[in-house]
């Protein structure tokens, strides 16, 4: 287990116009379950294949516990990977395969015959995986054959890290959360240093302890999954994650409405964002009490996503003079309603940060993509 | 878990097509050589049942089994080298690029020469008087002369059919390495395996369906080789490369004996089938083990 510190890593695939990864800094803390999210096309599976060795950074350096690996070859920097479908040694059974990493480097760590036969046990007997001991991988299941995989990855004790390549890729998604529970334990359990690439925000925010997210090349906010959600630090994070993800209202820095300012809206905002969750709707007759910002709208549509109480409960996607909103809570408009969005928390986002619209047409998709598939996953 | 499944005898009907063509080109063929090979035919019209006398006497006949020994000496000789030359050769293969092609065009061009022409290059090449292999050879000292040293004769023979037929060996294997994804190697390489291991334990196991079709298909081939020999060496010096299909044409066509030949046919046949039967089902075994295994588990 390492403590692993990229310093200003960058990659450029030799030839190419502009770099796949612009030099990035992060530090990833000994025995950390930390997360790469990111879109496809963000750079994480660059990333990914700078910290196993298979390419070596451009720029910078990578370093485990102190020492720089960058240039050093994916098996002398000892770590292990799990990849997006089962990869298993096929003609051995499943102990031998979890044996392999231990006996390939027998002369290295001087592991005996019966220290590698009690670490087989005790990761079998971590993932409940005993009675598949004397089996051969086409006789597994998918879910039972990435067990394993997972389970050769996490058999060296000295491993400095593992990383998994969206490793629930494969699996059904009826199984998925019974993995990502495992592997969660055995994280803790064994306090492994683990990076999970995913480009799905449920199993990255589940997961991890801290998150990075990534798009164009570039980590735009490194922290825990609380913060990402609640205070993205760039408006592609707060886009990207929910489902669905943040509302953006533009603010005219010329002429801000007097309300923003009532409200609390940074001087310098050039957009505000808030989570669907963060609004809520009111009648436009009634008498508003509070200052917060809010915006007359004609309710567009409404997603039903269950019942709390016995009423609906869901997202509400109203039209309104700054664009399309969308608030999430019960369900009591109907289409073609005048309603009122009232907004008591948000995010300020200033110049700097604008940035993220043009990722807006593609990756709305995949946010509705990721909010059906883990409906139906949780 | 039964399914059933409506019976509709008039599925018969679509079967026919093909029952005509087997039976025509394969089954009546056959069961005519196997009529010949119980009957003594002195002329059209006098033709006597012998029953397995034909068999018997070919399977005592010492040409017939030294034939059939240098016949098993060869095609064990060439499978023992083509295989893992053809293994070795396809790993050498760059696995993408613009060589990739250009290699594996190179490779087939060996495949695409009539058998006849691979014999009369080699028959040229090798002569100790003309030949570029020959006079090279004797240049060195070596006294190489295959039309009257027995040794040399087999080893020219063994040379040429490495050269012709390696390459099928190298294409097929090269075939199965492609369908390794990197993954495995990616994940062998973090495991720390050797080379070594790499192949046995990554590549070996993808190999092995794509090698089955490989030495089935060239032991069948070799165990019927026939133009190369007879182009090169016509099974000289003395009967020293005289292989069973040579025989027997000498047998049938110089001789006329048709009732011998046929029984000889009928053994070469089964012999082959024996073979190829016995090795198919030897290396299916391992699987079936498997298979057998994973039902008495779910």
């Amino acid at each position: 287990m390492a403590n692993i510190i990229l310093d200003e890593v960058g990659f450029a695939y030799p030839g190419a116009f502009e770099p796949t990864l612009l030099p990035l800094s992060v530090e990833i803390k000994d025995g950390e379950a930390f997360a790469l999210l990111g879109a496809s096309g963000a750079g994480k599976t660059t990333l990914l294949n700078l910290l196993s060795g298979l390419l070596v950074p451009t720029t910078g350096r990578i370093l485990f516990d102190g020492v720089d690996v960058s240039a050093l070859s994916g098996s002398q920097r000892n770590l292990a990977q799990v990849f997006q479908f089962p990869v298993l040694y096929e003609s051995l059974t499943i102990a031998d395969n979890l044996a392999f990493p231990l006996r390939a480097r027998k002369a290295v760590n001087g592991f005996s015959a019966a220290d590698i036969a009690s670490r087989v046990a005790k990761i079998a007997g971590e993932l409940e995986i005993e009675n598949l001991l004397k089996r051969k991988p086409k006789t597994l299941s998918l879910f039972q054959k990435q067990l394993v995989a997972i389970g050769r990855a996490l058999m060296r004790p000295d491993v400095s890290v593992v990383l998994l390549d969206e490793p629930l890729t494969a699996v059904e998604p009826r199984t998925k959360w019974q993995l990502r529970q495992s592997l969660k334990r055995l994280q803790e359990e064994l306090g492994v240093t683990m990076i999970y690439v995913t480009h799905d925000q449920t199993e990255a925010l589940t997961f991890a302890d801290r998150v990075a997210v990534m798009a164009a090349g570039k980590i735009l906010q490194t922290a825990s999954p609380q913060e990402v959600y609640e205070h993205p630090a760039h408006e592609f994070v707060g886009f990207f994650i929910g489902s669905p993800g943040m509302n953006f209202v533009a603010i005219d820095p010329a002429a801000p409405a007097p309300m923003y300012a009532a409200s609390g809206v940074d001087q310098s905002a050039q957009r505000i964002g808030f989570r669907p969750e963060w609004a809520r709707l009111e009648n436009p007759s009634e008498q508003r009490m509070s200052s917060a910002a809010h915006w007359p709208g004609k309710v567009q549509y409404c997603q039903i996503l269950g019942t709390q109480d016995g009423a609906p409960v869901g997202v509400t996607i109203i039209a309104s003079a700054v664009g399309e909103l969308k608030v999430r809570g019960p369900i009591n408009a109907i289409v073609g309603d005048e309603i009122v969005v009232v907004v008591d928390r948000f995010v300020s986002f200033c110049e700097e940060q604008y940035i993220a619209t043009h990722y807006a047409p593609r990756g709305s998709d995949d946010v509705l993509e990721n909010s059906a598939n883990s409906a139906g996953d949780e | 878990m039964a399914i059933n499944k409506p019976y509709n005898n008039r599925a018969w009907l679509g079967v026919l097509p093909v029952l005509l063509i087997v039976a025509f080109s394969a089954v009546i063929p056959l069961m005519t050589v196997v009529n010949y090979s119980i009957q003594d035919i002195l002329d059209f019209n006098s033709r006597f049942y012998v029953g397995l006398d034909w068999y018997r006497e070919t399977l005592q006949d010492p040409r017939f089994i030294d034939a059939f020994g240098r016949q098993v000496l060869f095609s064990l000789s060439v499978l023992a080298i083509e295989i893992p030359l053809g293994i070795l050769v396809a790993r050498g293969l760059p696995k993408s690029g613009a060589w990739t092609s250009v290699l594996l065009i190179l490779l087939a061009v060996p495949l695409l020469i009539p058998w006849n022409v691979v014999g009369t290059i080699w028959q040229i090449y090798a002569r100790s008087d003309i030949g570029l292999l020959g006079v090279g050879l004797n240049e060195l000292g070596l006294a190489f002369n295959y039309t009257s040293n027995p040794t040399h004769a087999w080893l020219t023979l063994i040379a040429m059919d490495v050269w012709h037929w390696t390459s099928l060996v190298a294409l097929l294997s090269f075939a199965g390495l492609t369908s390794v994804p990197p993954a495995y190697y990616q994940a062998a390489e973090l495991d720390g395996a050797s080379k070594w291991q790499v192949f046995r334990y990554v590549e070996m196991p993808r190999l092995g369906g794509v090698l089955v079709i490989a030495v089935l298909l060239r032991l069948m081939d070799s165990f019927m080789i026939y133009t190369e020999p007879f182009v090169l060496t016509g099974g000289g010096p003395g009967n020293a490369t005289t292989f069973l299909s040579q025989y027997l044409a000498t047998m049938a066509v110089g001789q006329f004996d048709l009732g011998p030949a046929a029984a000889f046919s009928v053994i070469y046949f089964l012999f082959i089938l024996l073979f190829c039967w016995i090795f198919y089902n030897s290396v299916m075994l391992d699987n079936t083990v498997g298979d057998n295994e994973a039902r008495y588990h779910d």
